[in-house]
């Protein structure tokens, strides 16, 4: 049961997005297109879940004062491997998320959820745990790319859904659209979340 | 030297790091509450952001290049700012406890702080030189430190008026935000 | 001191361990990164150029230009195109500054010197204004002869339609088409055994 509800929570009481603000650089930077927000938050998802699982097998062996050092070595050699494949299989979206995946390394969500869940929890749960927030996360940045997409260009996944008559509403897709966006999301949650109590 | 002074502006005004390329946004929107520790942090990252700008260079050209290990790039680079943060840490809390009181709660956040690692990569990507990649490390932190307290001056307003409830708090700081982004807009174009 | 020791043995372990399984890594995918990119450079040279048959990355003509301002080289790379033995075009790319930063844009010239085509391969315009660079606005330069110089903006004289609100991305995207033909005509030398055949 436990385990669950570890799973649950990224989704939405501890979204790491639009719950724990955290992980902001790629969400707001990537989401002009729903399938760079897919690839980011399946890239993301995926060190996410393999620092973390290492990061609980060790747990017992790592020396807590040379912790942090041990995580950040882990993430990144996990972003690499990402960083390597991406550019061997998935060329385009490759090229398209660009400087990001590199910076998954410094993403607050996978270091915050190694210091915070995984050094201390046994590997089930903190597998649990880290899948959670990574397919939080991607469903979040998905959400927010599909928004700005559709107003910024009137596509999603490059189809167009509103008619070859609809105007795009530029701001969406510029970085200032992606700030007004999420805060607007953000927004209308807690009032979601208000009436729903 | 114009070609300098436009690199400079380019980076502190038109490619704002923070409200264009989104490098750095967790501190930005952590840290701004109050214009003091906004200043703090900004100092901290202009002072961190560009030793490592110049170190990261040096060890890409020097190192990495020539044993054909640059795929190790980000492991590399995020070890030597781990590495050098930590030693700014020390050597500040023995030299200038001063100053330590004033920057240290903000150095091992840097560590995180995607700009720099960001910052760090750009100069390799975009093929600068040593210099240019000095100077763009010290506009793109400048522009970061002003954006930073730009924001945190604005947050301090806004936490004295009337938002909508459901809006208060993080929500209406991203819509700020969002604002200040789009008054950066306005400078594209300036450097040609 | 027995901590210290254990210290280092975990961070060292840990490292190789990274170092290893990377290298690894590295090498299962290097061959297919190195296909994608010359796919993608493939691509962006078959889209400018009419029909070839030949492997036009492999027949390149290089010209060195000198050094740049910032003393970094300078060079451009003319792939040619063949089809059945006969010269049949050529593609090169050229930059020039835009709006927003540096623009690509590959070009495609075909032996009785038109410009068959261009195609931008990098910018960083404005979505919805200067990136509609990318679209209709480059159609206007394919078929332009070499000799005649009208690739400019109708505002600077010239006969290409400039996007409305996006004029710097306009000039920008004339501005590297004229220097690398310009580029074109005064380097490219063309392949000997095409000459014979045309005769």
């Amino acid at each position: 049961m436990k385990i669950v509800q570890e799973f649950t929570k990224g989704f939405w009481k501890e979204n790491p997005t639009f719950r724990l603000v955290l992980g902001m650089c790629p969400t707001l930077a990537v989401t002009t297109e729903a399938i760079n927000g897919i690839g980011m938050g399946l890239a993301t998802t995926f060190v996410l879940v393999c620092s973390n699982l290492l990061v609980s097998i060790l747990r017992k062996f790592i020396p807590d004062k040379v912790r942090i050092a041990c995580y950040v070595v882990i993430i990144a050699g996990f972003v690499i491997i990402v960083e390597l494949t991406m550019q061997a299989y998935f060329y385009s979206l490759y090229k398209s998320l660009g400087l990001f995946i590199p910076l998954i390394v410094v993403n607050c969500i996978i270091l915050g959820r190694a210091e915070a869940f995984a050094s201390k929890n046994p590997v089930a749960e903190s597998l649990a745990d880290c899948l959670g927030m990574g397919l939080g996360f991607t469903v979040s940045i998905t959400v927010l790319a599909i928004i700005r997409e559709i107003i910024g260009n009137g596509t999603v996944f490059g189809i167009h859904v509103l008619g070859s008559s609809y105007l795009p509403f530029l701001l969406m897709i510029v970085p200032p659209g992606a700030f007004i966006t999420l805060g607007f999301l953000l927004g209308f949650m807690n009032m979601a979340q208000k009436q729903g109590k | 030297m114009v070609h300098y002074l436009l690199l400079i502006i380019s980076a502190v005004l038109v490619n704002n790091i923070l409200l264009s390329r989104f490098l750095g946004v967790c501190p930005f929107l952590g840290v701004s509450r109050k214009i003091d520790t906004a200043l703090g942090m900004g100092m901290a990252v202009v002072f961190v952001m560009t030793v490592s700008g110049g170190l990261t260079w040096a060890i890409s050209y020097y190192i990495l290049i020539p044993l054909k290990i640059d795929y190790l790039q980000t492991i590399a680079f995020i070890l030597v700012i781990a590495a050098l943060v930590q030693l700014v840490e020390m050597v500040i809390q023995k030299t200038s406890p001063v100053l330590y009181q004033a920057l240290g709660i903000f150095l091992p956040l840097i560590t995180t702080n995607c700009a720099v690692l960001g910052v760090a990569i750009l100069n390799i990507q975009l093929e600068y030189s040593f210099l240019e990649a000095l100077i763009f490390s010290l506009g793109s932190s400048v522009g970061f430190g002003l954006a930073l307290v730009l924001f945190a001056g604005i947050r301090e307003r806004i936490a004295l008026s009337p938002v909508p409830k459901p809006f208060q708090g993080m929500a209406i700081a991203l819509i700020t935000a969002g604002l200040l982004s789009m008054s950066f807009f306005g400078f594209m174009g300036l450097v040609k | 001191m027995k901590d210290i020791l254990r210290l280092v043995i975990v961070l060292t372990t840990i490292c190789v361990v990274a170092a290893v399984s990377l290298a690894f890594v590295y090498d299962v995918t290097k061959e297919p990164i190195a296909r994608s990119l010359r796919q993608e450079k493939l691509a962006a040279i078959k889209a400018v150029l009419p029909g070839y048959d030949n492997q036009p990355d492999k027949e390149v003509q290089t010209v060195m230009l000198g050094k740049d301002k910032r003393g970094r080289e300078l060079k451009v790379d003319f792939y040619v195109a063949t089809l059945n033995g006969k010269w049949v075009g050529t593609a090169f790319t050229s930059p020039a500054k835009g709006f927003g930063g540096e623009l690509l844009v590959m070009l495609g010239v075909t032996p009785d010197d038109r410009l068959n085509k261009a195609k931008v391969l990098k910018h960083q315009e404005t979505p919805g204004l200067g990136a509609k660079i990318e679209k209709e606005f480059i159609d206007q330069f394919s078929g332009k002869s070499l000799t005649v110089r009208e690739l400019k903006v109708k505002k600077d004289g010239g006969d290409i339609d400039a996007i409305t609100g996006a004029t710097i991305s306009s000039r920008a995207v004339c501005d590297a088409v004229n220097n690398g033909l310009e580029l074109y005509n005064e380097h490219f030398k063309p392949p000997a055994k095409a000459v014979v055949q045309q005769e």
